[in-house]
Formats: C-alpha cells, sequence, structure tokens
C-alpha cells in the first residue's frame, strides 16, 4: 500500500494522514437535476452516507473535499462549475454522478456539455438515469480505495522540490532579466 | 383554442383590446416545410380574456430580415417572451430596449432553433456576462443604491 522506501516514520504518518483524509471525506452538493434528489436520499436517514465519515454537507467550496456533480451541465453553467472547482482546497476529488454528467447523457444538442471531464478532472464517473443511492455507495468506497492508496509524503516531496527549483532558478541574473 | 388565425400585425393591435392577459408568444420556422405558402417564420401570440375567459391565439408571419413591433409596452411579461424568440430564431423585435440573449450564453452565436443550424454545434462560454443588469436598474428605480 505504502512506498516501501520512505521508511518506517515517513510510512506511518503516511497512513495516518490518508487514514485522517478517506474517513471524512466532505462532499460539496453540486445538484442541477433529478440526480441530485437521489444524494439528498443518499445523505439522509434512511441510506445515511456519513457511516462512512462523509458527515457533513459543505455548502462552501473552500471547506470540501469532494465535488458530487449531480446534474446536466450546460454550456452557460460552465465557467461557474470550473470556477468552484478551482476554489477548493488541495487534496480535491470529484464524483461524476449519472449519466449527464459523465457523458452529456441523452441532451445531445447544442447548449449540453458531454461530460464534465471537458472542463475539470474526474475520479469516479457513476452510471445510471439517476443513479441510485446504492451506487452512490459504491463510488464513495471506490473514491476511498483511491485516497487510501495516495501518499501525502510524496506529494510533500515534489512540492518541495518543486520550490526548490523555483528557488534555484532565482538568482540575481534571473532577477534582473525579470 | 384550435388553429391559430393567420392575421397581419395591424389586425392583431386590433384584436389586443378586448385581451387583457398574454399567455406565451412562440416562434416557429416553416423553412423546408412541404405545403407551405407563407414566409418563414410564425410568431403565435396566445391571449386571454380574464372576464369572459375567453382564448384566441394569433399568428402573424413575418420574412427573413423583417422586424416586428414590439409588444412589451403593452404587456411587461411580452419583454421576455420576445427576448426568448429572438434568441432562439433570431426574429427582431422593433422598439424592445434591451433585445439580448435570455436562455443561450452571450457568446453564442446564430439562433439554435433554426433549421438550418446543425443540432449538435456546441459552442464554449469562456466568462459569464452579468445578468442582473435589468434587476440592477429596477432595484435603482425603487431606490435602493447598487453597489
Amino acid at each position: 500500500m505504502q512506498n516501501e522506501k520512505s521508511g518506517f516514520f515517513a510510512g506511518k504518518l503516511d497512513e495516518l494522514v490518508s487514514w485522517g483524509r478517506l474517513h471524512s471525506l466532505w462532499p460539496f452538493p453540486y445538484g442541477t437535476a433529478c440526480c441530485a434528489i437521489e444524494f439528498m436520499s443518499t445523505e439522509s436517514s434512511r441510506y445515511d452516507l456519513s457511516r462512512l465519515g462523509s458527515e457533513f454537507v459543505r455548502f462552501t467550496p473552500r471547506q470540501a473535499d469532494v465535488l458530487a456533480v449531480s446534474g446536466t451541465i450546460t454550456f452557460k453553467q460552465a465557467p461557474i462549475l470550473k470556477r468552484i472547482y478551482e476554489q477548493m482546497m488541495e487534496p480535491k476529488w470529484v464524483i461524476a454522478m449519472g449519466a449527464c454528467a459523465c457523458s452529456g447523457g441523452f441532451y445531445d444538442c447544442y447548449c449540453t456539455v458531454p461530460g464534465i471531464d471537458a472542463i475539470i478532472p474526474v475520479d469516479i464517473y457513476i452510471g445510471g438515469c439517476p443513479s441510485r443511492p446504492e451506487a452512490f455507495f459504491d463510488a464513495m468506497l471506490e473514491l476511498q480505495e483511491k485516497v487510501k492508496n495516495q501518499s501525502y509524503m510524496e506529494e510533500r516531496k515534489k512540492k518541495l522540490e518543486e520550490q526548490w527549483e523555483n528557488l534555484k532558478s532565482l538568482t540575481l541574473k534571473n532577477y534582473l532579466k525579470q | 383554442m384550435g388553429k391559430p388565425e393567420i392575421v397581419d400585425f395591424e389586425k392583431l393591435f386590433e384584436t389586443i383590446k378586448s385581451f387583457d392577459v398574454l399567455i406565451d408568444i412562440v416562434g416557429v420556422d416553416y423553412l423546408g416545410m412541404e405545403n407551405h405558402a407563407g414566409k418563414r417564420f410564425g410568431v403565435i401570440y396566445h391571449f386571454k380574456n380574464t372576464k369572459t375567459m375567453e382564448r384566441r391565439s394569433l399568428k402573424v408571419e413575418i420574412g427573413e430580415g423583417e422586424e416586428i413591433p414590439t409588444l412589451s409596452k403593452i404587456y411587461p411579461i411580452a419583454d421576455w417572451l420576445e427576448r426568448e424568440v429572438w434568441d432562439q430564431f433570431g426574429v427582431v423585435f422593433s422598439g424592445h430596449h434591451n433585445l439580448k440573449r435570455l436562455l443561450n450564453h452571450a457568446e453564442f452565436e446564430g439562433h439554435p432553433l433554426r433549421k438550418d443550424y446543425p443540432a449538435k454545434k456546441r459552442q464554449e462560454l469562456s466568462e459569464n456576462d452579468n445578468m442582473l443588469d435589468q434587476l440592477e436598474k429596477r432595484l435603482e428605480t425603487i431606490g435602493y443604491k447598487v453597489i
């Protein structure tokens, strides 16, 4: 599961961070159509998504981890969706719920985006028109598996290396050239 | 209501006087239709009289490049209905105070419900336009200050 080269303490820290992440995936409901009703049903007491730790639905993108796009996205809506995705903090994941968000569905026309992956990156796709709450649970479990395999220390290392490269390129000569 | 009666605009303007509610304005494109002798576009108006409960639908036919006078000065509801018909069919309503797109986005080119528009031609939008311009004007007339 974890990178064996990273050593005992780094590996344990990795496990701890991803354990914390996967049991507190807070979704942002981007509901535009009938899939949003199924999402509400998933959240409410009969199915109860909070069993997986997705306790709160946050209505601000700055406090959410998972963008649950449930519904048809038109080209008029597309810049709004993109801005909301950009406002979310790292790490962030996207679930495309239902046929419309995955591929445009049966709206094969001039105004509908043919799948939200034309605008933003998508981690999990759910089929169905609309998808059932069980399908959403399946997607959440799959997403948890994905989060578990992500290494926090490697992300950190990549970012530090990028910063180091930026610092190295920032010599006085380059600075004066700018 | 039955089939709409084909009239010219002067006749329409006369019949308005006995109807107090404008229910809907619908556009039609007759391009490529068999057995159609009239002009290319049809604009169908649905009226209702709230006292006698009588309904009437009237059709005005216009060709491409022609204009039709607006009804938005008599019926305020015609403002958005005419904007929608212009947006989807390209029928110009002369005298309309704010003839801009209602359903399609600001960077859209062409009119999608015309028969010669390719149905699957998609057009992207890069940035949202301000959709509150009319609301802000109304707020200012009431006395609010828009920041």
